[in-house]
C-alpha cells in the first residue's frame, strides 16, 4: 500500500440553513474550495486524476454534483468526477475512496470532500402525485385525460419534506433524535448532562473563533442573492450561550418525558470541504508540504436505533488497522449530532464491560474531554451532512498542525445505524 | 466559365455557388469582382432554370462565416451620389434577380451573415442556418451612416415584419441563430455539419413538388393598417430622435423610405432605397463613421506571427470600484481571477461592482443567471498572495500614491514568477518613475481603464523607458481578448485621454468663474454631440479628484494648465459631484440629475454672462485640440488617429464628427489656430497658448491626417 498525504483541507464558513448561503446551490460550495487550492499549488490543470464528493440531498439540476464541480472549478475536462453518499458520513467516504485509489496507485492527485446546501434540499411530490403525472402524460385522448384528472385528490399535493424524510430511519421508522433519546435513556444521559455538554461545545467554538483558529481552513465564500456579500466566519457559535437558556427549551423528539432539545443536538447547516490529496510521487513532483498523512479509515455498521455509538465501533476499527491505540491519539474529533449520542459514545469507549455488546471484547479506549473536539463541536457549527465527514478531519488536521502534535482521530455517527472513522497522523513540525 | 471569387458547381441538377473559398482572410467579403461573377451565373442559371437546373444553393466554404457585407472601403471609395446609386443599382438588380428565379432557392448559413451577405440570402426562398454561437445575421449598414442598399430595407421588413425588421435596420443589432429562427428570418435551424445534407434533401423533395407562385411569401404584406402603421412610424421617429439626437441622418432616413414605399411596387421601393444609400453615402456624417470603422477595424488587427504571452490566469491587487470592475473583465473573459486587498470591506465593494456589472447583463437578458453565478464565484477574493505565483498578469488599482504603489511593487515583484507581467492602473501618475521600484522593470508598464469598467471599451497600455516590445505586444492582445480598445501611448501627465479632457474641463470652469450658467455651458456642449455636459462629467469623475489630477497637470504641464479655483472652491464645501449628492446638480436617490444645485450657485459669480453657443464650444474644443498638438509633438502616440480613437472609445467623443483631429481638419488648422490666438489676447495667454506644432502645420499647410 502506498502512502497516501492530505496536503491540505479547506472548508466553507458553516452557516444555518435558510440564512445566508441559501441561494448558493451545493456545486458553488465546493468548487471555489478546490479552484483556491490549484491557484495557491503547482499542479498543471491536467494532472488532476479525480474529484469525489460527498453529497446527500442531490439536486435535481446537479445528478452528478461533483462533475459540476470539477468544471466549474476549472479543472480539465478529462478530470473525471463521481459523488457519493453514505449519509453524514458522505464526506467521510469520499476521502476513503480517494485513500483506496491513491493506496492502490491508480492515482496521484485527488479533490475529495462534500458539499450540502441544507438550504436547497428539495420537497417531493409523493407516489400519488407521481403516478398521477405519469398518468396524464400516458393519456391519449380528452376522455381518458378527464377520467385520471378526476381521480385527483388534494392530499396528493401534499409535499414530502426531503430533508425530514432523510432524518428519519427507514428501517426502523425512528427519527434521529428519537434514536438519541434511546441512548439518552440506555446510558442513563440526564437532560443537565446533555444541556452543559452543548454549552461547552459553543464556548469552545467562540473561544476558538475569537483565537482566530479557523483562518487557515475557512475560505472566505461569496454569498447573497447578489453574490455581492464575502462570508468569512461560521455562523451558528453563540456567545451568548448558557445553561439555563438551553434548560428552558422543550424536547423536541419526544415531547413529554424527552432530554433531547434543538439545543442540545446539531442545526441543520450549509457548507462544504475538501481535501488535496497526493501520493509520494505527487507530492515531490509537485514541490509539496502536505500537513498530514492519511493512516486509514474504517466503517462499521450496527442497530439503526443506536445509530449514534456508530463512532465507537468505526474508532475500534480504525485503530485495530492503522494498529494504533487510542491513548497514542493527541487530539479526537467525534462529530456532535447529539450531545446524548456523544456522551454515549465516550461512555462505551471506556469500557469492554460496554463495548463487548457489540462484539468488542477489549476496551476501545477512553476519550477524554480535554482531547475532544478541543475547538467545539457541530453542536455549535452545525452539520451539513454531505460535508461533515469531511470537515471534522479537516478541522483535526489543521489543530494537529498548530499544536505539532502527532495523531487524531476523527469520527463520526451516520443514520442508518453506522460509523466512520479516519486516523491522520501530522507532519507539520 | 472559370470564377476566381466564388466557385459554381451543378450536381443533381441543382446549382451550388459557394463563397470564400479563395481568400485567406477569415471573412470573406463581397467585392467589386464577386459581383460580376454573381452577375455572370445567375444569369446562367436563369436560362438553365427549369430544364437544366431545378435549384439554387448559396454556401460558403469557409466555417464560421457566410459573407460579412460588402467591403466597406468600396463604399469609402464611393465618390459621388451618382457613383454610389449605380453601385446599388447594380447590387439590387443580381438580388432581384436571384428573387425572380422560377427554382426553390436557398442560403446556407453558417457564422457571420451581415449587409449585403444578409441582402442576398434574403432575395432566397429559404435560409438554413447553422446552430453555431458564431452565427450572426444582421443589417448593420447603420453604423456607417447609411442604410441597406442591396434591397435590404425592402425585403427585411417584409419577410419579418416591419416593426421587427424596422427595429433590425434602425439599430444594425445583429440576432443569434435562436433569435433568427424565432424571428422567421432563418426557416430551418442544424449544426453546421448537416446543413448540406439538409439542402440535398430539400432539392430532391422540391423537384418531385409542383413550384407554387414564387413571390408567395415576399409579396405577403404585413396586415396592419394604415392607421396603425402611422402610429409605428410616429412612435419610431421619436424614439430615433431621442437617440440620435438629431446628429444622424440615416436612421430617419431609414424611417423615411420605409414609411413612403410601404404600399409602394417594388421597383419603386428599391429606387427610394438606392437614392437614400446615394445621399446619405456622401454625408460628412457617415465618412466620419468610415473613418472610425477604420480605426477601429486597425486597432483590432494583430499580426499573427508577433510574439506575445498569453494571459491564462491574472489577478487584481486592490479590490474596491475600480479593482472590482477590473475583476469583473477578468471573469466576464472567463479568466477566473483573484481578487486580493488588505481588508475584507474593500474585496466586498469589489464584489458589489462585479455583481452590479452583471447583474445589467442578467438584466438586459445578455447573461443567464446560471452564467452570472459561474462567472461571479469564479472571483478569488483574498487577503493573501497565495496563488499569486501561478499568475501571468497582475494589474495593480490600489489608492493613487506613488509611495504606496512602489512599496506594493517592490512586494509584489516576491510573489510572482519572473515572467509575470506587471501593471498599474493609475490615472495621473508617472510610470517611469514607478517603474523604478521594480528590479525587472521590462515586464512592467501602466494599463489604464476608464470608469466605469464594463461601459467604457478604451484601455491605455502606458510605456515607459526599460519596458519590453514583449510586454506590450501581450498587453496589447489580452486587450483585445478581453473585448476592449486598446491603445499605446507615451508615459507623460494624464497620459492621452485624460491630458486632453483636463484643458476641456479646466476651460470649462473657468467659462463658468466668468459668469456661464451650468446650464448654458452644458447644453452647448451636447449639442456638438457630447454624451454628457462638462457640469455634468465633473459631477460624475468626482470634484475632489479633479484637484488633485489638475495639480497633477499644472505640476506636470506648466501654466497652460493652471488649474481653476472653482473646483477647489467646490471641494471645500463638500460638493463633490455625485459621490455626495451635491455637485453643480442635485441628484435624487436613484441618482437621477435634478437641477441645478443652490450650494454651487453660490459660490458662481452672480453676474451672468450670456455667451453664444459656437462661442462657448470653441472656448472648450479648441484648448483640446491645441492639447493634441502638444501630445503629437511629444510623441505620446505615433500618429493623430490614435488621438481619436482614444477619444471616442475614452470620452465618447462623438462619432459622428469622426474624432477630435479630423473635426479639427475639416475645420481648417488655420482658422483654428488663428482663433486659439485670438482667445490668447482676449481671454488667457497661457491657457491658449498656441502649440508650436500646430503653428509649424499651418505654416506648411498640412492637416493631422496628412502626418
Amino acid at each position: 500500500m502506498k502512502a497516501v498525504y492530505l496536503v491540505e483541507g479547506v472548508r466553507t464558513p458553516q452557516v444555518k440553513s435558510g440564512t445566508d448561503l441559501k441561494e448558493i446551490s451545493a456545486p458553488y460550495l465546493g468548487h471555489y474550495l478546490i479552484r483556491h487550492l490549484m491557484n495557491k499549488y503547482e499542479i498543471p490543470n491536467t494532472d488532476v486524476d479525480e474529484v469525489i464528493m460527498g453529497n446527500t440531498g442531490t439536486p435535481a439540476k446537479y445528478p452528478n454534483v461533483s462533475r459540476v464541480i470539477a468544471l466549474e472549478a476549472g479543472l480539465h475536462k478529462k478530470t473525471s468526477a463521481y459523488s457519493v453518499h453514505r449519509n453524514c458520513a458522505s464526506g467521510m467516504q469520499a476521502l476513503g475512496n480517494a485513500f483506496d485509489s491513491i493506496a492502490l496507485g491508480r492515482s496521484d492527485v485527488i479533490f475529495a470532500g462534500g458539499v450540502e446546501s441544507m438550504s436547497q434540499m428539495p420537497l417531493l411530490y409523493g407516489k400519488e402525485m407521481t403516478d398521477f403525472f405519469i398518468n396524464m402524460m400516458k393519456a391519449k385522448n380528452v376522455q381518458d385525460k378527464l377520467k385520471i384528472l378526476s381521480s385527483f385528490r388534494l392530499p396528493f399535493l401534499n409535499p414530502i419534506i426531503a430533508i425530514e424524510q432523510g432524518l428519519t430511519d427507514p428501517f426502523c421508522g425512528q427519527n434521529m433524535g428519537q434514536t438519541a433519546e434511546n441512548l439518552a435513556r440506555e446510558f442513563n444521559i440526564t437532560r443537565e448532562q446533555q444541556d452543559e455538554y452543548a454549552n461547552r461545545s459553543h464556548a469552545k467554538a467562540v473561544k476558538a473563533m475569537k483565537e482566530g483558529k479557523f483562518k487557515d481552513e475557512i475560505l472566505p465564500i461569496i454569498a447573497g442573492s447578489k453574490l455581492d456579500k464575502l462570508i468569512s466566519e461560521d455562523i451558528g457559535p453563540r456567545e451568548n450561550s448558557s445553561i439555563e437558556s438551553l434548560a428552558k427549551l422543550k424536547p423536541y423528539f419526544e415531547k413529554v418525558t424527552g432530554t433531547v432539545t434543538v439545543g442540545n443536538s446539531c442545526p441543520i447547516t450549509d457548507g462544504g470541504s475538501c481535501f488535496l490529496l497526493c501520493s509520494e510521487e505527487a507530492v515531490k513532483r509537485y514541490n509539496m508540504k502536505p500537513m498530514a498523512r492519511f493512516v486509514n479509515y474504517h466503517f462499521h455498521g450496527l442497530e439503526p436505533e443506536r445509530m449514534g455509538l456508530g463512532p465507537a465501533m468505526a474508532s475500534h476499527g480504525v485503530l485495530k488497522r492503522s494498529e494504533m491505540s487510542m491513548d497514542q491519539m493527541d487530539l479526537i474529533e467525534v462529530n456532535e449530532a447529539f450531545a446524548a449520542q456523544i456522551m454515549a459514545v465516550q461512555n462505551v469507549c471506556s469500557s469492554s464491560e460496554v463495548s463487548k455488546r457489540w462484539d468488542i471484547n477489549e476496551t476501545i479506549g477512553e476519550i477524554p474531554d480535554e482531547k475532544l473536539n478541543v475547538n467545539g463541536g457541530a453542536i455549535a457549527f452545525g452539520h451539513p451532512v454531505g460535508s461533515s465527514g469531511c470537515r471534522i478531519v479537516v478541522t483535526l488536521a489543521h489543530e494537529l498542525a498548530k499544536r505539532k502534535a502527532k495523531y487524531g482521530i476523527a469520527s463520526l455517527c451516520i443514520g442508518g445505524g453506522q460509523g466512520g472513522a479516519v486516523v491522520v497522523e501530522n507532519l507539520i513540525q | 466559365m472559370e470564377y476566381k471569387n466564388i466557385t459554381f458547381e451543378v450536381k443533381n441538377e441543382v446549382a451550388y455557388i459557394g463563397f470564400g473559398n479563395f481568400e485567406n482572410k477569415s471573412m470573406t467579403t463581397l467585392g467589386i469582382d464577386t459581383l460580376k461573377e454573381l452577375e455572370d451565373s445567375i444569369n446562367g442559371i436563369k436560362e438553365k432554370a427549369n430544364k437544366e437546373i431545378k435549384g439554387l444553393v448559396f454556401f460558403s466554404h469557409k466555417r464560421g462565416c457566410f459573407l460579412a457585407g460588402v467591403d466597406v472601403s468600396i463604399i469609402q471609395g464611393l465618390s459621388s451620389e451618382a457613383e454610389a446609386l449605380k453601385g446599388c443599382e447594380r447590387g439590387q438588380g443580381i438580388n432581384n434577380e436571384i428573387e425572380d428565379l422560377p427554382i426553390p432557392t436557398v442560403a446556407l448559413i453558417d457564422g457571420i451573415c451581415l449587409g449585403g451577405g444578409l441582402e442576398l440570402a434574403l432575395s432566397c426562398k429559404k435560409i438554413f442556418i447553422s446552430d453555431s454561437k458564431k452565427t450572426m445575421l444582421g443589417l448593420p449598414e447603420v453604423k456607417l451612416g447609411v442604410l441597406p442598399g442591396f434591397g435590404g430595407t425592402y425585403r427585411l421588413p417584409r419577410k419579418i415584419g416591419l416593426t421587427k425588421g424596422m427595429d433590425l435596420i434602425l439599430t444594425g443589432k445583429t440576432v443569434n441563430a435562436r433569435k433568427a429562427t424565432r424571428l422567421g428570418l432563418a426557416q430551418m435551424k442544424m449544426p453546421a455539419e448537416r446543413l448540406m445534407e439538409k439542402v440535398e434533401d430539400y432539392m430532391a423533395k422540391a423537384a418531385k413538388q409542383k413550384s407554387k407562385g414564387i413571390k408567395d411569401s415576399i409579396e405577403n404584406l404585413a396586415s396592419d393598417n394604415f392607421f396603425t402603421r402611422k402610429i409605428i412610424f410616429q412612435k419610431a421617429r421619436e424614439a430615433v430622435l431621442k437617440q440620435s439626437k438629431g446628429f444622424y441622418p440615416a436612421p430617419l432616413k431609414i424611417l423615411e423610405v420605409l414609411e413612403s414605399g410601404y404600399s409602394k411596387n417594388r421597383q419603386t421601393f428599391l429606387s427610394m432605397e438606392a437614392n437614400a444609400f446615394a445621399e446619405l453615402s456622401q454625408t460628412e456624417q457617415s465618412k466620419a463613421l468610415q473613418h472610425i470603422f477604420f480605426l477601429t477595424d486597425n486597432s483590432k488587427k494583430f499580426d499573427k506571427d508577433q510574439k506575445y504571452k498569453k494571459v491564462k490566469k491574472g489577478a487584481v491587487l486592490g479590490a474596491g470600484t475600480m479593482g472590482g470592475g477590473i475583476a469583473w473583465l477578468f471573469a466576464q473573459n472567463n479568466q477566473a481571477p483573484i481578487m486580493k486587498d488588505i481588508n475584507e470591506n474593500s474585496l466586498i465593494l469589489g464584489l458589489k461592482q462585479s455583481s452590479k456589472n452583471f447583474m445589467a447583463l442578467v438584466k438586459r437578458k445578455k447573461m443567464t443567471k446560471d452564467e452570472f453565478t459561474r462567472k461571479q464565484t469564479s472571483i478569488s477574493p483574498t487577503l493573501s498572495y497565495a496563488g499569486f505565483q501561478n499568475v501571468d498578469l497582475v494589474i495593480e488599482a490600489v489608492i493613487e500614491d506613488m509611495n504606496i504603489k512602489k512599496k506594493v511593487f517592490s512586494e509584489l515583484e516576491t510573489k510572482v514568477k519572473d515572467d509575470c507581467i506587471l501593471t498599474s492602473n493609475t490615472s495621473s501618475l508617472s510610470v517611469n518613475e514607478m517603474a523604478k521600484a521594480l528590479e525587472k522593470p521590462e515586464r512592467f508598464a501602466g494599463l489604464h481603464f476608464f470608469n466605469p469598467v464594463n461601459r467604457m471599451p478604451l484601455v491605455e497600455i502606458i510605456k515607459h523607458d526599460n519596458v519590453s516590445d514583449d510586454t506590450i505586444q501581450s498587453l496589447y492582445k489580452w486587450v483585445l481578448d478581453s473585448k476592449k480598445t486598446p491603445v499605446v501611448v507615451g508615459d507623460g501627465p494624464g497620459f492621452l485621454v485624460n491630458r486632453i479632457l483636463m484643458p476641456f474641463i479646466n476651460e470649462s470652469a473657468y467659462l463658468l468663474e466668468e459668469g456661464v450658467t451650468p446650464e448654458a455651458l452644458d447644453k452647448a456642449v451636447l449639442k456638438f454631440g457630447m454624451p454628457m455636459g462638462p457640469c455634468r462629467l465633473m459631477d460624475e469623475i468626482g470634484i475632489d479628484v479633479l484637484v488633485k489630477v489638475g495639480k497633477i497637470m499644472e505640476d506636470g504641464l506648466g501654466t497652460r494648465a493652471k488649474a481653476n479655483q472653482l473646483s477647489k472652491l467646490a471641494t471645500e464645501k463638500n460638493l463633490l459631484g455625485r459621490k455626495t449628492n451635491q455637485g453643480f446638480y442635485l441628484y435624487d436617490q436613484k441618482g437621477k440629475q435634478g437641477e441645478v444645485n443652490p450650494a454651487m450657485a453660490e459660490i458662481l459669480p452672480s453676474n451672468k454672462v450670456d455667451m453664444d453657443e459656437t462661442q462657448i464650444q470653441l472656448r472648450v474644443f479648441l484648448p483640446m485640440v491645441n492639447e493634441a498638438a502638444n501630445i503629437l509633438e511629444d510623441k505620446i502616440v505615433d500618429h493623430p488617429s490614435m488621438v481619436d480613437l482614444g477619444l471616442i472609445y475614452g470620452i465618447g467623443f462623438p462619432p459622428f464628427r469622426g474624432g477630435l483631429l479630423r473635426y479639427a481638419d475639416s475645420q481648417g488648422l488655420e482658422k483654428i489656430s488663428n482663433q486659439i490666438e485670438k482667445f490668447a489676447d482676449e481671454v488667457d495667454k497661457d491657457r491658449y497658448n498656441l502649440s508650436s506644432f500646430l503653428r509649424e502645420m499651418v505654416e506648411s499647410k498640412k492637416n493631422f491626417y496628412d502626418l
